[in-house]
């Protein structure tokens, strides 16, 4: 973007070149020193030479010669009162370099955005009005012009250079994501294989393989959640997956059911379901027993969403619940119970001895 | 661990790892392998070779979809038991698998004996009801129940915002009957089915044909559909 606006000022600098030639032959027999006429176009050609060749590069770019740029462009402005009887100006002969000093105004504008472009018509305009020692209509329109050249294509080259850098972030975040995924299938494809074989068949053989098998499965299900959890879509319209959100607590021990779709809720209670029914897993790793296995289902009837909890361990006694509450040690039950009411659901608990427990957490869709 | 002389399985994963090991591991277990396949074409070629009994199927094939794959091996042979071996995350897939025609399902984290128990289970043409194929099925029936008659379509993934308990579901959508649901329910949470019906005053047998008659109007209904669609579409 920033070098085809540097090819554009160079084109423009080459064309008001030309128009600027084109005025003093016709012009310089009126000259005060028609001499004086073909050295200011010599001038002219000489520097656009320069800076064309300059600002073609990225290095040679430096303020100072800008800066130069906008002087020289200055200083032939101001010289046509030398070479141009004053008649003649005061009739509204062009100036010297006429458009040409423009150029000068444009590469301020590329190179320093808007401020910079207003900066250097703000030099030229003022050459102007100091060579034309008046201020007649066509000189108005003049400074009207150099001013939205410089302050108008200052903005749009900024414009450009922001969408460009944004453009150009969209590309490298494509191409990460892009990479992710590839990534994500190569793992999908061998590394979870292999694993879910070392666990599955550790199992099988007993004894020192059940140890490999049970770290081999735990792995698994966290790499798959890690590699799943790459390309876990952003929320829709501000909700959550809350079969997304679930499915990552699955492992060995733990089955999560969910309906086929997206399980869709604001973020808020998504979150707490979630938070809560990782607590209950928790509290049956915890309480139920080494060998407690536990489920997970994720129901959705339209009217509210429920998610239960449980596992096949130990369970408890129905009042051991309430003497807990009433004692005072605030429970995970007390903690899960809090989390649904502030989402707005409600969560129970059900035990008995040697039956497990069940937690079911339910929040209404509002 | 499979007596049934007759039993051949067919595996099917794109991944040769598991392939080779899990047709070992059956043979192992005394199954015959009747062979092994790549992809969903491969698959399809060496089914109607070696008429298998029971079709291991890996849902991630590379050229076709579970679905696919499973209405084409039973379009071949409508003797054939699918049964779907899956990596979670592909919830979805499992459904239109199932829907399809499937027997049942596993995940791929299941033990190896629950593995060679499934597929004697497939073979002898029970539903192998996992909870979350369980979850899976009450999920659907819900959906079609919310989209009541504007049916979203096959294998779209809509969720059931729009439902009210007192909605009837159209004619044609087929739904679940109290005592269904109670016992899909209680198998999404982890219950076998001797333990469901002790908790119910069933018998197993009872609780069985219960769940296997859910995933059969699915199937029957997937099959409508389609056949529905043909005529509209003027296919005959």
């Amino acid at each position: 973007m920033a070098e085809q606006m540097w090819r554009v000022v160079a084109v423009f600098r080459v064309v008001t070149l030309v128009y600027a030639a084109v005025l003093i032959t016709r012009d310089h027999g009126d000259y005060l020193h028609p001499a004086a006429g073909w050295l200011a176009l010599a001038v002219m050609a000489v520097w656009s030479v320069i800076t064309i060749a300059a600002y073609s590069r990225p290095r040679g770019r430096q303020t100072w010669l800008i800066c130069a740029d906008v002087a020289v462009a200055a200083g032939l402005v101001l010289s046509t009162r030398l070479i141009v009887p004053a008649s003649q100006i005061n009739a509204g002969a062009p100036t010297i370099p006429s458009s040409w000093a423009a150029s000068s105004v444009l590469a301020c504008a590329v190179a320093g955005g808007p401020a910079g472009g207003l900066a250097g018509a703000s030099v030229i305009i003022a050459a102007d009005i100091v060579e034309r020692q008046a201020l007649p209509q066509g000189t108005l329109s003049n400074i009207v012009l150099v001013l939205i050249a410089g302050g108008v294509g200052g903005y749009i080259v900024q414009l450009g250079l922001r969408a460009e850098a944004s453009a150009d972030r969209a590309a490298r975040l494509e191409a990460a994501i892009a990479e992710r995924e590839r990534i994500a299938r190569g793992i999908h494809d061998s590394v979870l294989q292999v694993l879910a074989l070392v666990a599955t068949r550790g199992r099988e053989l007993g004894g020192e393989a059940t140890e490999l098998a049970r770290l081999a499965g735990e792995q698994e299900s966290a790499l798959r959640a890690l590699v799943s959890g790459a390309a876990v879509p952003p929320p829709e319209g501000g909700q959550l997956d809350l079969a997304g959100l679930l499915e990552p607590l699955g492992s060995s021990r733990v089955t999560v059911s969910c309906p086929a779709g997206a399980v869709l809720l604001p973020d808020a209670p998504a979150r707490a379901l979630a938070a809560a029914a990782g607590e209950a897993l928790d509290n049956v790793r915890r309480h139920a027993g080494a060998d407690a296995r536990a489920w997970v289902l994720v129901e959705d009837d339209g009217t509210a969403v429920t998610v239960s909890v449980r596992d096949d361990g130990l369970g408890f006694a129905e009042g051991r619940l309430a003497e807990a509450e009433t004692a005072g040690r605030l429970g995970v039950a007390q903690s899960i119970k809090g989390r649904l009411r502030d989402a707005g659901g409600s969560a129970c608990v059900r035990s008995s001895p040697g039956q497990g427990t069940e937690v079911e957490l339910r929040v209404p869709r509002g | 661990m499979c007596p049934e002389a007759e039993l051949r399985v067919l595996v099917v994963d794109d991944h040769p790892i598991w392939r080779h090991s899990v047709a070992a591991g059956l043979e192992e277990a005394g199954c015959a392998v009747a062979g092994t396949a790549g992809d969903g074409a491969q698959a399809l070629r060496v089914a109607a070779a070696t008429r298998p009994g029971v079709v291991l199927l890996d849902l991630n094939l590379p050229d076709m979809s579970g679905a696919e794959v499973t209405r084409r091996l039973l379009a071949a042979d409508p003797g054939v038991r699918v049964l779907i071996l899956s990596a979670s995350g592909e919830r979805q897939d499992v459904l239109d698998a199932m829907t399809a025609g499937a027997t049942g399902y596993l995940v791929k984290s299941a033990q190896f004996s629950e593995l060679v128990a499934a597929v004697r289970s497939a073979a002898a043409g029970e539903a192998v009801f996992t909870p979350g194929l369980a979850g899976l099925v009450l999920g659907e029936y819900r959906r079609l129940a919310a989209g009541s008659g504007a049916d979203a379509g096959l294998g779209a993934a809509g969720s059931t915002r729009a439902a009210g308990p007192g909605r009837p579901a159209s004619s044609g959508q087929p739904r679940l009957t109290e005592r269904e649901t109670e016992v899909l329910r209680l198998v999404a949470k982890g219950m076998t089915y001797p333990e469901i019906a002790a908790l119910l005053v069933l018998s197993p047998r009872t609780v069985q044909n219960h769940v296997q008659n859910t995933l059969i109007k699915l199937q029957l209904h997937n099959k409508a559909q389609l056949v529905r669609y043909a005529l509209e579409q003027g296919i005959e």
